[in-house]
């Protein structure tokens, strides 16, 4: 096969995690306004539980130290990773949701996400410190047994099923009146409390759901690249994954996966053709982080609403009885 | 019972470097309210700034300083006049603000990488004996740092009561549109709010550096979450209660560096954090519509 195709399914693959990292963001920060300054933390405890999960017990004579151990399928470990992650989340939330001001929610979530890196990166005999994981099984192939370009064709079907139930669910979520009820939150939580509903309840559910998404999706890129360490999750991830969002369009869907296209897929890529300047290594990087962290306040003062704008909803009058006969007749 | 007097010691040398930082958040928070994730980056820019005057120029250390503290208020005053408020004037809602403010520190975090390097680096000054004074332990640099702290906040409460300019942010603090409708001048007030957080930023940088003695490009993000303890603490907008909140945090980070595990210093700050926001989230001194 030639190492064309297999640079485009890996990219495929990829596109796939990031759509569904930026659903679950969009459904965080488009559709509820929660603002979750370390959503790659949540991404980064889904991989690491999928992972250990399906890794078998520390061995002892390998200097890899991990929990769990558990060597589970891939289904049920991605269901272990997912869960973990939505578990954080419910525990960030009930600290900093019931607070109304943005701020303090982002302030406990950019603390989480020091305390949690700092955790693992420590305790280097319990979670491997900067290390992490190796050599996680591939998802399913000790039954398919497949060679690894094969496989990566065979991985591209996966994400992509999980892509397309988890776009779906997201379009169902946006759509239905918990979606509207998160809107109506979103724009003045006052007033919507006015109209009964429990804005705290509300946002701890998206909250939750919006983790389970980066859970699931950092699940997936571990049984794909089938290792894991924290210099993968660091502050400059999650901008990658805000920029995403609001390039294409907060609060839309379709946005939310375009932006998953052009930002971390192809500014990525084009990135990495970059010269690399001998003696400074971390030239590069820092110079990527800069403009992704530019492009995002760019963007705000340009065009805020991004390339696919949310959809205003349209108000088409109360439908009484009286009303709907009288729109009949016309 | 000697470790925890000296551990005492340590802590308010902590809570001094502290008070600076929060004090520069909740003066500026009170006035522009909303909250500037780039201020770790501050702290960060004012002790590189100190060290480039000083290595580079072979300015005199205490000019650098003096010199470095002061472009981080200019660096700030310019960010606010040509980025944030720009944004704050055509009504972008808060989240916009805050996102802004959080790319600002990713942007300026890898610039000082960029700039200066991954590598640590120290400012620097000759080691020095440290004089026993009671039961504590101090070096005359740590001795300063305290000094500085405490006429900085000295300084601070004078300008607050005493002058116009401080009663004007005190007021904008309260309601902006009362402090304008009363023919403040609130561009002038908010600009000079950024100078004075800006200037305690880079101080605070400073002292922190010759606190811990070495630094490099992460160091001020990574305190900005204790620093945000500090400020939460001590009930977010109020600049007094930031003073407090330093206090407790300091004291109670380097304390239990003792009775615990110095690795842990910053989970404590950060359970005292989760502690106040779910027993008193408004903070120890409460500001009104703040929280």
């Amino acid at each position: 096969m030639s190492p064309y195709v297999y640079y485009i399914s890996t990219l495929v693959v990829f596109f796939f995690i990031f759509a569904i990292s930026t659903w679950g963001l969009n459904l965080q920060f488009g559709t509820a306004g929660i603002l979750n300054f370390t959503y790659i933390t949540f991404f980064a405890i889904g991989g690491y539980f999928t992972g250990v999960s399906m890794l078998g017990r520390p061995d002892a004579l390998s200097n890899m130290r991990y929990i769990l151990g558990l060597s589970l399928p891939f289904p049920i470990a991605l269901l272990i990773g997912a869960t973990a992650a939505g578990i954080l989340g419910l525990l960030v939330g009930l600290v900093a949701l019931r607070r109304l001001r943005s701020d303090y929610l982002a302030i406990v979530t950019v603390s989480v996400g020091a305390i949690v890196y700092d955790f693992v990166n420590v305790n280097t005999a319990v979670f491997n410190g900067a290390d992490g994981i190796a050599g996680v099984p591939f998802p399913f192939n000790d039954s398919l047994n497949l060679d690894p370009n094969t496989y990566t064709f065979f991985y591209v079907g996966l994400a992509g099923l999980f892509a397309l139930v988890l776009g779906i669910l997201a379009a169902r979520i946006y759509n239905s009146p918990l979606g509207r009820t998160l809107r109506a939150i979103r724009e003045d939580a006052d007033v919507a409390s006015a109209f009964g509903k429990d804005s705290y309840r509300f946002r701890m559910i998206v909250m939750v759901v919006g983790c389970i998404y980066a859970g699931i999706a950092g699940g997936l890129l571990v049984g794909f690249i089938s290792a894991f360490n924290t210099g993968g999750w660091t502050v400059g991830e999650t901008f990658l994954l805000y920029a995403a969002l609001l390039v294409g369009g907060r609060g839309n869907n379709w946005g939310a996966l375009l932006g998953a296209f052009l930002v971390p897929v192809l500014f990525q890529e084009a990135t990495r053709f970059l010269p690399v300047i001998p003696g400074h290594p971390e030239l590069i990087p820092a110079i990527r982080n800069m403009i992704v962290g530019g492009l995002l306040i760019a963007v705000l003062w340009i065009r805020p609403e991004g390339i696919l704008p949310e959809r205003k909803a349209k108000f088409h009058g109360v439908y009484t009885p009286k009303r709907k006969a009288a729109l009949k007749v016309d | 019972m000697s470790v925890l007097a000296l551990s005492f010691g340590f802590g308010l040398i902590t809570a001094s470097v502290l008070a600076l930082a929060a004090v520069g958040v909740s003066l500026q928070f009170g006035v522009t309210n909303y909250v500037n994730f780039a201020y770790g980056e501050f702290l960060t820019i004012g002790v590189y700034v100190a060290w480039t005057l000083s290595h580079g120029l072979h300015l005199n250390i205490y000019l650098s300083l003096m010199l470095a503290t002061l472009s981080v208020g200019v660096f700030a005053l310019l960010l606010d006049r040509f980025l944030l408020r720009p944004f704050a004037k055509r009504g972008a809602p808060l989240l916009f603000l805050l996102v802004v403010t959080f790319g600002l520190s990713l942007f300026l975090s890898n610039l000082i990488l960029a700039i200066w390097g991954p590598n640590f680096k120290s400012l620097d000054f000759a080691p020095e004996m440290p004089y026993k004074f009671g039961p504590f332990l101090f070096t005359t640099s740590q001795l300063s740092i305290i000094g500085i702290a405490v006429v900085a906040m000295t300084a601070l409460h004078v300008l607050l009561t005493r002058t116009e300019i401080g009663k004007a942010m005190r007021a904008m603090s309260d309601s902006v549109d009362l402090a304008q409708i009363s023919g403040i001048d609130i561009d002038r007030i908010t600009s000079f709010t950024w100078l004075l957080s800006g200037c305690l930023a880079g101080l605070a940088g400073i002292v922190l550096a010759i606190n811990i003695t070495s630094f490099q490009p992460s160091f001020g993000g990574e305190f900005l979450f204790v620093i945000f303890s500090a400020v939460i603490l001590g009930g977010i907008g109020s600049p007094y209660g930031a003073m407090l909140g330093a206090l407790v945090i300091g004291l109670a980070t380097e304390m239990s560096a003792v009775l615990i595990n110095s690795a842990y210093k910053n989970d404590v700050a950060f359970a005292l954090l989760i502690l106040t926001l779910l027993l008193r989230p408004q903070g120890i001194i409460r500001m009104a519509g703040k929280a």
